[in-house]
């Protein structure tokens, strides 16, 4: 076969994945085409006009880490940053950033074509081209065919999707843009099991006929947190959002009109997420609350396009516009578009490694919504880490992994690939075991030496890393060495300030572990060459470090107490169908996750105790064999 | 090889017991306890009677199951009876099982029978010695077999409750941009409060549970001639003690198992406490006071009719009752008034009902709460002493004002130890009920 360009990975889709999987791929080394429906909406933000969020950022942040770009690109065009849960310890605080949607495309654009090895080409996938499981390229559209050694799919909603308002229906990718049709048909036909999901988005609105007046100002941060550990200062001029609610009269109107909704009427089969209902789900299932928040969410300096979170709805377009006139403030308010639901194929992620490749063909990575998830942020993590490994994989090199104690990525990965997904996945910070261990601001020490290993991450990056791993030790040590003995005239003056009794020598690290102790007192009591010197975020890091240290140590001991055989290995080539007393849809499931120990086959749904115990009884006689 | 028995399901009180015999005479045992037993199919439960072979009254309604050898779990011919799990239902069927021709097994008799038979390797043995011992879903299924759903139910009734406030914690946390209820600190402590003094008291309850488990052992001590055998003959319903009107007849101490109100009570007898110069009735002495060491309750025998004697001092801690015996010879009321008793007689057998329900009371005694639901299971208690620990942190955090994500920390595993116990709560289940409760979706 002649292929008309040839490349090492191909990464399909311009998205929050695929943008990702392209710069790690090409970065690695390795010459990389990203194929894309329309080169002007690449890093196109389909739904909220925002990045990060709890959790979430902690998934940017750790992008960032390992050198992906996700975080510079929303630093240069956020609007307007907040780090959430502040009055929360610092495990839990996450940044979160509204971006000016246009700026966003442009600047991931901007990023991407000044990529070397990265080359940007106009397309419509229809095919891959596999030959005895193994793929070598794609098929395009316009009958051009690609040759290479990777594929990364990163479909996005286009997959099959099907766009929803009120009873009508139509085919389309995101509203505007066609669905990517027979490149579903060609993953069905390559034997992946392909389900069907659900999302929707809500209307946008003119932001000259809002009366802002009516709503409440919700400012960003005074000093605002950037994702990017390579950020000095943010560039973009700060905005804010709006805060408002729905109202009886509203809620009255959706009930009304239920049989409109697809949702309702029975037309929508795919699974939408709980935790991002539409507003009739909202009216629906929490029918005694009176009113349910909005946020008015500016979609960039340049445009009056106004983002209405909070007010998802696949309600008929006319509909939309009479509700939005029920809320106060929007009395007179025009819709510039209406809001809608979208239903989506999706591959079972069960069919994909740690590294995100598909164990039915070498060379193809999935990432992104077509794995079942939901989110830019869990997009742009699976594309670096399905980029990273299409490139190392074309390099011969070993696949790169990222286990959940060490990440917020490794939890998602592992979860989807183990469990698969029955709604769209998001990230949560509760389904990290370890998540006083993974902080948003601890994740540079956590991942950035995998990004340098693997070579992501450049060399004034690289300094930077070792220059603040530098300070923090140094600040540790202050911490440790810094005392207050009872002779010293501070530690009278500290301790009616703190109305306890210090003891005779107490150092700084004790007693900034103690209740009303504030960072800032701790700054105070720091030497002065480092007080002067000192780097706020620093000092936050080495006090989070100090406050979990004790719950760190228990915890684990904890876990360790409680599956003591979760680390049995389970060999690779283990037959799972030959292990006697296994019934057929135990060895399926075993099968498609392939569990590498003994904790991973604990957590796969569906395993009885009866199944477990067998595999133990058999993994433990092995291990006593050899 | 003969025919072993044992009672597979832990002792005490459960919805279910399960009594298995392996060996040979399996199948003509479990034949002579059902007559309905002539068609029985191997790997097919069949519904049958158990009769008293004397009366013909029915015993018990049981499910037996027969699986023939090699097919077996041991590889010899196997039969399971699954009966109500009341120890005295259990030790009938026991005892009809021995008198027909089985013995009691020997621990671990079984694993060591399907080793000996290739069922499975030493290291499988090990491994499921393991497994039992380990904080597996295994056990924890079989645990919520075995007792029939009484304590998973109370500990549902927890779980729930630690679950609600964990889904307060952690949707403050998750969705902190939702316009959710303010998480209520005082609510919370008082819940979490509440469970953890049910847990705990769940977990004292394991002191009268293990009685119930291993049998509770009770020692008849007094002086020499008060007629301590005779009791125990009464007692026991049988001429197992040899009575005189000697002092010093008894030398060595002696014990039969009965059943006092459906709990298992091993009663000994013992040589009366006196100085004595005979080498034998020495030897008898000491082993009576280890008997009283040992023992979990103390029947300390008096004469109705002696005025001066006191009951015997024996200097320990352990409960015990004071038996004035004898009333029978007593026609007055010229008892020793100094001295507070169950007044019986092991002659004509008055008192003795009461001196079975003082027993019983004293077993009872901080049990009352948990309307007889005991933790007879070591692992049980484990983790339920875990899960209160985790609670009393949680509490302690809490009042410290900590932040949520580390109160959550040993809430979720104390709802762990509770799952190793009847099954596991997932995140995904914690998500769940917060999507429910909460309507989420900025």
């Amino acid at each position: 076969m002649s292929f008309d360009e040839n490349f090492d990975v191909i990464v399909i889709g311009a998205g929050h994945a695929g943008c990702e999987a392209a710069s790690a791929a090409a970065r690695l080394g390795t010459k990389t085409a990203l194929v894309t429906l329309n080169l002007d909406l690449i890093g196109q933000m389909s739904c909220n006009p925002a990045i990060g969020g709890i959790a979430k950022g902690h998934l940017v942040r750790e992008v960032d880490a390992l050198g992906g770009i996700m975080g510079r690109v929303i630093d240069r065009t956020g609007i307007q940053f907040r780090l959430l849960n502040r009055s929360r310890g610092p495990a839990v605080q996450s940044p979160r950033a509204q971006a000016d949607r246009t700026l966003y495309r442009n600047e991931m654009r901007r990023v991407l074509e000044a990529t070397p090895h990265l080359s940007l080409r106009q397309g419509k996938v229809v095919d891959l081209v596999v030959r005895d499981r193994v793929v070598h390229g794609v098929e395009l559209e316009d009958g051009r065919l690609f040759g290479c050694k990777a594929v990364v799919v990163a479909t996005g909603t286009f997959l099959n999707g099907l766009i929803h308002t009120g009873r009508r229906t139509y085919s389309g990718g995101r509203t505007g843009e066609p669905a990517s049709i027979e490149l579903a048909d060609a993953l069905k036909r390559i034997g992946f099991p392909v389900g069907r999901l659900k999302t929707g988005t809500p209307p946008r609105l003119d932001g000259r006929t809002i009366d802002w007046d009516a709503f409440e100002p919700q400012p960003g941060d005074k000093t605002p947190v950037p994702f990017s550990f390579s950020t000095d200062s943010l560039e973009q001029t700060q905005i804010n959002c709006y805060i408002g609610y729905t109202n009886t009269t509203v809620h009255q109107a959706i009930q009304n009109n239920l049989s409109e909704s697809p949702l309702y009427s029975g037309k929508i089969q795919g699974i939408g997420p709980r935790y991002c209902p539409s507003i009739e789900d909202k009216v629906v299932k929490f029918s005694d609350k009176s009113r349910h928040q909005l946020f008015l969410e500016p979609e960039g300096h340049d445009t009056n396009e106004v983002y209405l979170n909070g007010f998802s709805t696949s309600l008929p377009a006319e509909l939309q516009q009479e509700l939005v006139r029920m809320i106060p403030g929007l009395e007179e308010t025009k819709i510039i578009r209406p809001g809608y639901a979208i239903e989506y194929d999706f591959v079972d992620p069960r069919e994909l490694g740690p590294d995100l490749q598909t164990h039915r063909v070498s060379g193809l990575f999935h990432a992104g919504q077509i794995n079942g998830t939901t989110g830019y942020e869990e997009a742009a993590c699976q594309g670096l880490i399905a980029g990273i490994n299409a490139g190392l994989h074309t390099q011969g090199r070993a696949p790169f992994r990222l286990r959940r104690e060490e990440a917020y990525t490794g939890v998602l990965i592992e979860d989807l690939i183990k469990q698969g997904v029955d709604e769209p996945y998001r990230i949560f910070t509760s389904r990290a075991e370890y998540r006083l261990a993974l902080r948003y601001d601890n994740a540079d020490a956590r991942l950035e030496s995998y990004g340098r290993t693997l070579g992501l991450v450049g060399d004034s990056d690289w300094e930077r890393f070792n220059a603040r791993q530098t300070r923090l030790s140094v600040l540790r040590k202050a911490l440790e060495t810094t005392r207050f003995r009872r002779t010293d005239p501070d530690h009278a003056a500290l301790q009616s300030q703190l109305d306890s009794d210090l003891g005779d020598s107490v150092s700084l690290g004790q007693l900034a572990k103690r209740q009303g102790v504030t960072a800032d007192l701790v700054r105070d009591l720091l030497p002065a060459h480092l007080r002067i010197a000192l780097v706020r975020a620093d000092l936050e890091s080495v006090l989070a470090d100090s406050l979990y240290d004790g719950y760190l140590q228990s915890q684990k001991q904890v876990i360790e107490r409680l599956y003591h055989h979760d680390g049995l290995r389970i060999p690779t080539a283990l037959p799972f169908r030959g292990l006697s007393g296994l019934s057929n849809e135990v060895v399926e499931r075993l099968e498609r996750a392939r569990p590498q120990t003994f904790g991973e086959a604990r957590r796969i749904p569906g395993l009885t105790p009866a199944a477990l115990s067998t595999l133990l009884v058999h993994l433990s006689s092995q291990q006593k064999a050899s | 090889m003969s025919t072993i028995v044992a009672l597979s399901t832990p002792m005490g009180r459960a919805a279910i017991a399960v009594v298995r015999l392996s060996g040979s005479l399996s199948l003509s045992i479990a034949k002579g306890l059902c007559v309905e037993l002539d068609n029985v199919k191997p790997r097919c439960a069949t519904l049958a009677q158990i009769r008293y072979p004397p009366t013909g009254e029915i015993l018990d309604e049981v499910l037996i199951s027969f699986f023939k050898g090699p097919h077996s779990v041991t590889g010899e011919d196997v039969v399971e009876i699954s009966c109500h799990g009341s120890p005295a239902v259990v030790r009938q069927i026991l005892d009809l099982t021995l008198h027909l021709g089985a013995r009691l097994a020997d621990p671990g008799e079984f694993t060591l029978r399907a080793l000996s038979n290739r069922k499975i390797n030493l290291s499988q043995a090990e491994a499921i010695r393991d497994l039992i011992a380990a904080q597996t879903q295994a056990a924890v299924k079989q645990a919520s077999r075995q007792i029939g759903g009484e304590l998973s139910t109370r500990l549902d009734q927890f779980k729930d409750r630690l679950i609600k406030v964990i889904v307060l914690l952690e949707s403050a946390l998750e969705f902190v941009e939702d316009d959710l209820p303010l998480t209520e600190v005082n609510l919370i402590e008082e819940q979490l409060g509440e469970v953890r003094h049910g847990i705990n008291g769940l977990a004292q309850s394991y002191a009268a549970g293990r009685l119930l488990q291993e049998g509770v052992k009770v020692a008849i001590i007094g002086s020499p001639n008060v007629g301590k055998s005779s009791l125990f003959n009464r007692l026991v319903d049988q001429d197992r003690a040899i009575v005189t009107p000697l002092p010093g007849t008894t030398r060595d101490t002696l014990s039969h198992s009965i059943d006092i109100g459906g709990v298992p009570v091993v009663l000994t007898d013992t040589a009366g406490l006196r100085e004595t110069n005979d080498g034998i009735e020495r030897l008898g002495i000491e082993r009576t006071h280890k008997t009283i060491n040992d023992a979990d309750v103390v029947l300390n025998v008096l004469e109705c009719t002696n005025q001066t004697e006191g009951a015997l001092d024996h200097a320990t801690t352990i409960p015990s009752i004071i038996v004035l015996n004898k009333c029978d010879l007593q026609v007055s009321s010229h008892g020793p008034k100094h001295q507070e008793g169950l007044r019986v007689s092991a002659l004509t057998g008055e008192g003795l009902d009461t001196l079975r329900a003082a027993i019983l009371q004293i077993l009872n005694r901080g049990n009352v709460e948990h309307e007889g639901l005991v933790i007879t299971n070591a692992r049980h208690y484990n983790l339920l002493n875990c899960a209160t620990q985790g609670l009393d942190e949680a509490l302690e955090l809490i009042r410290r004002r900590a932040s949520e994500e580390l109160i959550v920390v040993p809430l979720n595993n104390a709802l762990k130890f509770l799952g190793q116990i009847t099954g596991e709560i997932t995140t995904e289940d914690i998500l769940s009920q917060i999507f429910s409760t909460f309507c989420i979706g900025k």
